[in-house]
């Protein structure tokens, strides 16, 4: 069967133009059903094994404010990709890394390719890609998008991480004992609704409802669990 | 649920992200970010403390540039007028003929023209701010206070392109994300003061302020602010369909460029050719009406040589609406300049023009005779003024309105709240000048 890889990252980090070196051109162009975003689909083989490419809209976070997050956002969470890429440029990595704690939180099983790795070294940039990949606990790729610079390895990757699948992430944002608490709290209501549970990674659906995400809320509405939370959140207010 | 919530956790989760992110960063990270230029500009003016003061100062030169470059091109075309008006009424045998050609066309279009030249210039210096890339970032820096002000950060630039003119600055307004943020960005910004607007606060402040009329001038452009906002907060507080906060602000600071000529240039003459075109149509339409109005029935105002503009047509119906804008202290002469102006902003100056009966050779003379008129004191003259800013957008914007918000709900809104507010705030003045002792 074929693997279904997502790429996703911020506006001009070279996105397009990886997932067009990795399909080889052929972007089979459609819209995202219902919506006006335009949605790329593509095929690559590589050692044999088959890849689905879907090029998400580019996004800095993955709020439910617009649109294109919306959608990049519910395509990871519904369709559960086997691979998510995430396209990082190396020269801005601080404003980057936000989009990849976010899907870290979604548990997407997500492969980094650090993107203009050229232009972050002649900026001066020295990046520790193996430390990187420790510390967030998810592989890493430099690549230079316009001479197609590490797209094999990007691919090799890619196809190790399709087969070892989602393994427990090990970074997990702290937001404090407070709010951790909290949090757990509604991840174990939220865990009661087995339905729910199944549908989405509860540490996120908490985390979410939390910062009062309009489709989170919405989600929450219909459940079960709803009437726990209720009580979680006003016995916080006090 | 949303009630109890509030904001606290989304701002303090976005905030642990970023922590987490520059603990790791040092980790991976070597080698010090060598400053390039942008970056030490940027340091500057997207400092925190200095960001504002700094925009302030821009604002405050774009406007000085504005006036001071166009005082002698505004010179030019009154030079040039006035021999038109002279050549005109010379040759021309007919009485109606040539008072129809020297006071109305030439005495009401060129009154307006004139000001041709300060419009072009505030376009320029914006095209100039905005293609050097310091537009982008003034956006940056007012983002922290617009937010606490209910307001997007993108809402910014729309509302400083109000200044020019508010159809773009509405138009602009599509770059906002959520339709609420843009909707409301949408209603408040005619209070932001354009250019149609400014000839009204030259011809009305300099007759009636005196040496406070810079001052004036100034205080209106922050009275549209400031009400701007007011409103902004007000809407967002009791309309229900505006509740909850503005989405957060991500904007891509473009790269600081050297402004090309060919570009700057095409950028004001596009914005300055639609005074142009509305001057051409609509302010020119408008003139003929008023001078129409104004000079009929002509045996009745025309007596013996003298002009008795009391027996015009527009006297009759000025004196008819004139009740609705006693308590403000305008005569039938500001009433009906006002009724003229939701055409366009700028015919309040063209009908003024034509009420004192102005030849064209002195289009300057206006400010003078509005002074020896006495129809306003300064108290009166400023609530006038403020009036004009507020009481309804001109017709193009209210079109641009309805058709960007697509809804007559919405434009119907916008055109009540902005009279009854226009009401409320010129009284205020009134009142408050007759408190302090001045009538």
């Amino acid at each position: 069967m074929a693997i279904r890889v997502a790429v996703i990252g911020n506006p001009n980090v070279g996105k397009t133009l990886i997932f067009n070196n990795l399909i080889g051109g052929k972007a089979h162009v459609g819209n995202w059903p219902g919506k006006t975003v335009e949605k790329k689909e593509g095929k690559c083989v590589h050692k044999g094994v088959e890849m689905k490419i879907i090029d998400l809209p580019g996004t800095y976070s993955l709020t439910a404010n617009s649109i294109d997050e919306l959608v990049a956002r519910n395509y990871i969470v519904e369709e559960k990709p086997d691979v998510v890429i995430d396209i990082v440029d190396s020269s801005n990595l601080e404003r980057n890394l936000y989009l990849t704690l976010q899907l870290l939180e979604l548990e997407a099983n997500i492969v980094i390719a650090l993107n203009k790795f050229d232009i972050a070294r002649d900026l001066g940039y020295e990046i520790d890609v193996n430390e990187l990949s420790k510390l967030l606990g998810i592989p890493v790729v430099p690549t230079v998008a316009t001479t197609k610079e590490g797209m094999e390895e990007l691919k090799d990757v890619v196809l190790k991480a399709a087969r070892e699948k989602r393994k427990k992430r090990k970074i997990e944002v702290s937001y404090g004992k407070k709010f951790d608490e909290l949090i757990l709290k509604i991840q174990r209501a939220i865990e009661k609704d087995e339905e729910l549970s199944k549908k989405y990674p509860t540490r996120w659906l908490a985390i979410k409802v939390l910062e009062a995400d309009e489709e989170a809320l919405k989600i929450v509405d219909r459940s079960t669990c709803k009437h726990e939370i209720v009580n979680q959140l006003l016995e916080m207010k006090g | 649920m949303r009630e109890i919530l509030g904001e606290d956790a989304e701002v303090a989760f976005a905030e642990r992200r970023y922590a987490v992110i520059s603990e790791i960063l040092p980790k991976v990270l070597k080698g010090a970010k060598p400053l390039t230029r942008s970056d030490m500009l940027d340091k500057a003016l997207l400092n925190k403390y200095l960001g504002i003061p700094i925009f302030l100062a821009l604002w405050w030169a774009l406007f000085r540039f504005t006036f001071d470059v166009s005082a002698p091109f505004s010179d030019l075309i009154d030079m040039f007028f006035s021999w038109l008006g002279e050549t005109t009424s010379g040759a021309i045998a007919n009485e109606q003929i040539a008072s129809f050609l020297s006071d109305g066309i030439f005495g009401g279009l060129g009154g307006v023209l004139v000001f041709l030249p300060p419009i072009f210039f505030l376009f320029l210096g914006l095209a100039i701010l905005e293609d050097s890339g310091y537009l982008a970032r003034a956006a940056f820096v007012a983002d922290r206070i617009m937010y606490k002000l209910g307001l997007h950060g993108k809402s910014f630039i729309p509302m400083l392109i109000g200044f020019g003119c508010n159809i773009p600055g509405i138009m602009a307004t599509r770059t906002i994300d959520r339709e609420e943020d843009r909707i409301l960005t949408i209603l408040v910004n005619p209070l932001m003061s354009c250019s149609a607007r400014l000839p009204v606060y030259i011809l009305v402040g300099g007759a009636v302020l005196g040496g406070y009329a810079a001052a004036g001038v100034y205080s209106m452009y922050i009275l549209g602010i400031a009400l701007a906002v007011l409103m902004a907060l007000l809407f967002r507080r009791v309309i229900p369909y505006f509740k909850g906060k503005p989405s957060p602000f991500i904007l891509e600071l473009p790269m600081y460029a050297k402004p090309t000529l060919r570009n700057t240039l095409i950028h004001m003459w596009e914005r300055g050719v639609l005074f142009l075109k509305k001057a051409g149509t609509i302010i020119f339409l408008g003139i003929i009406v008023v001078w129409l109005l104004s000079s009929y029935p002509w045996n009745a105002v025309h007596v013996e040589g003298e002009f008795l503009l009391e027996n015009s047509y527009l006297a009759m119906f000025g004196k008819t609406i004139e009740p609705i804008f006693r308590p403000l202290g305008f005569n039938w002469m500001g009433a009906v300049a006002l009724f003229f102006g939701f055409i366009a902003k700028e015919i309040v100056v063209g009908t003024f023009a034509t009420l004192f009966g102005l030849q064209a050779e002195e289009a300057e003379e206006v400010i003078p005779a509005l002074k020896s008129s006495g129809i306003f004191t300064p108290v009166t003259g400023l609530a006038f003024m403020a009036f004009t800013l507020i009481y309804l957008p001109c017709i193009a914007t209210i079109g641009v309105i309805y058709r960007e918000t697509n809804s007559w709900k919405w434009t119907l809104f916008t055109v009540i709240y902005e009279l009854m507010l226009a009401y409320v705030v010129a009284m205020a003045i009134v009142w408050i000048g007759g408190l302090l002792g001045y009538a």
